[in-house]
């Protein structure tokens, strides 16, 4: 991925005060079903958004909407700060992008088939392909047809395609798929470094919540086409509540002592043994031992964090997703 | 558009099928070739012969029917391999996208009947059938370079149609039904198909025997058929393509 360093020279300048991507009210309706209902979304210059939700949540959806490849049914969108309605000309050849599992010529090498964009899309380096071949790790001017390609191949090819043109806003459709764990881990670095190092702002999506957790700067999360949560993944971290996690031998025993010794009100009694603590200032050490004093046996206790699926699971109302 | 004719082309490659395909224009030059060796026939009329080779059959179904299958090959790939998403992203125009791919079945058509005017000019004159003469050789240079681009503008709403499928047996279909509603639209009315038309422009000047129309040939008229067809293909195209997605 050191290659990367060579491709992209220098971070770029943005002088975009607004988003890279902006909807309003965004909707699209399918027949009788809303895929997207009215979703605000906001993609930050020069950072990870990583669009998160179940298979069949949108997230597709928006982003072939983003692209023009599926009309929208009210809504609008704007890309660098400028409304794409009109603009398409101007703002997608500023777009590098991977929707659902590419596509590419059967009968042409990976070569061949980054040559042929290439040429469309006016790509000026003579280099473009050879460089993002070796990004993505494929060999160049390889005999080997795109037929006969794996799908992990065939998914950095994808990609390699979507880097060609060394564009300021990527969309990556669930870029992972297809990819062996160090594939993934390698991908994760480089669209990691493609953002830190070289500014590039990057909608990402994802069913795969350790993915996003591990990628993204700012996280939407999108459930039934409604977007139920934006925010970065800091604040998230923020608001994912800490609390000590107690295991005792009598509940009702030691919440008694918690309320009359520590004067403590904000926990709630998980199980029979269980009472979740939500002041995490409190002395672990001096509870413990009043604990033991009284008679109740401490079983364990730790300090715990809602993790990203947790908060997943608490904002969607339901199961997890992977 | 002359990247996207260049990409056409590009596309083209290790395509056998393409190659096969043009085999199909040494057919009826051969064919008349064991006709005239058949029955012994020496000094026979140039235009005779090349009635037989390139006027004929190769006008009527085999230059049409090797078109349209080309049209549907064209756009089977990308529409099978699901690649248009691809392509729209770059971006690149829909209908220049369209326009690219009839350059190649121009160009193929030109190709295709520059071969078989080849072939029946050595077919015909080697074996001595026919003597060597540079004003039948150019005519029938020119009508076979106006059969190649009036037939590559008569197949256009096949190219139409395949722009709009995803599998290939529809158009396929509709290229052979095409031909025969030209065919029998020659006996009823010219002016009805594009390429029941351009088989009588072809005739026009009546010095290919047996080919002169006992109709009046209008030309304009049967270009004008020609042009309503191929702009009501495009729209169609334009349609299709911007509702495939």
């Amino acid at each position: 991925m050191d290659i990367l360093l060579l491709y992209y020279p220098k971070k770029r300048g943005n002088n975009m005060n607004d988003f890279v991507i902006e909807t309003k009210k965004l909707i699209k309706v399918y027949g009788e079903q809303t895929a997207v209902k009215s979703v605000d979304l906001h993609v930050k210059p020069g950072r990870i958004y990583g669009l998160l939700g179940r298979n069949g949540a949108g997230k597709t959806t928006i982003m072939k909407m983003i692209l023009g490849l599926t009309p929208i049914t009210s809504g609008e969108i704007k890309v660098f700060g400028e409304n794409l309605r009109g603009n398409e000309k101007r703002i997608y050849p500023r777009i590098g992008a991977i929707i659902e599992t590419p596509g590419f010529y059967p009968n042409l090498t990976g070569t061949e088939n980054l040559e042929i964009f290439a040429k469309l899309r006016g790509t000026a380096s003579p280099n473009a392909v050879k460089k993002a071949l070796e990004i993505v790790g494929l060999p160049y001017k390889d005999k080997k047809l795109f037929s006969k390609y794996s799908l992990g191949m065939k998914q950095r090819l994808g990609i390699a395609n979507a880097i060609l043109h060394d564009p300021e806003l990527l969309i990556l459709d669930e870029p992972t798929n297809g990819l062996d764990p160090i594939g993934i881990a390698e991908m994760r670095t480089f669209i990691k470094n493609l953002s830190s190092e070289h500014g590039k702002s990057i909608l990402i999506s994802s069913h795969i919540l350790s993915e996003i957790s591990l990628l993204a700067d700012d996280i939407g999360i999108i459930d039934h086409g409604v977007l139920l949560e934006e925010s970065s993944m800091k604040e998230l971290e923020k608001k994912n509540s800490r609390y000590i996690l107690l295991h005792v031998s009598d509940v009702s025993k030691a919440s008694m002592i918690l309320e009359q010794k520590f004067h403590l009100t904000d926990y709630s009694v998980q199980d029979e043994q269980t009472l979740r603590i939500y002041d995490t200032s409190l002395n672990m050490a001096v509870v413990n031992k009043t604990l033991v004093m009284q008679d109740v046996a401490v079983i364990s206790s730790q300090v715990c964090g809602d993790t990203l699926e947790d908060y997943f699971k608490k904002i969607t109302g339901g199961e997890v997703i992977a | 558009m002359l990247n996207l004719i260049q990409t056409e082309f590009l596309k083209l490659r290790r395509k056998k099928m393409i190659w096969f395909m043009l085999l199909a224009a040494f057919i009826m030059p051969f064919f008349a070739f064991l006709f005239f060796e058949y029955f012994n026939k020496n000094g026979v009329d140039s235009m005779g012969f090349y009635k037989w080779s390139v006027f004929g059959f190769t006008t009527f179904i085999i230059l049409p029917f090797i078109l349209g299958v080309l049209c549907t090959v064209l756009m089977h790939d990308e529409n099978r391999y699901d690649m248009l998403k691809q392509l729209w992203i770059v971006p690149i125009s829909k209908m220049g996208y369209f326009f690219s791919k009839f350059v190649i079945v121009l160009f193929y058509s030109i190709c295709f009947m520059m071969i078989t005017a080849v072939t029946s000019v050595l077919f015909s004159v080697l074996p001595g059938f026919v003597p060597f003469e540079w004003q039948s050789v150019l005519f029938l240079l020119e009508r076979c370079l106006e059969i190649a681009v009036l037939t590559s503008f008569g197949v256009l709403p096949i190219l139409a149609i395949a722009s709009g499928q995803k599998g290939y047996v529809f158009p396929f279909c509709m290229t052979l039904l095409y031909i025969f509603l030209g065919f029998f639209t020659s006996s009823v009315n010219i002016y009805l198909h594009p390429l029941s038309s351009i088989s009588f422009i072809i005739a026009r000047s009546g010095n290919i025997p047996g080919l002169a129309s006992a109709q009046g040939i209008n030309v304009p008229l049967a270009l004008l058929c020609t042009l309503i067809w191929d702009v009501l293909s495009v729209l169609f195209a334009h349609f299709s393509l911007n509702r495939r997605k």
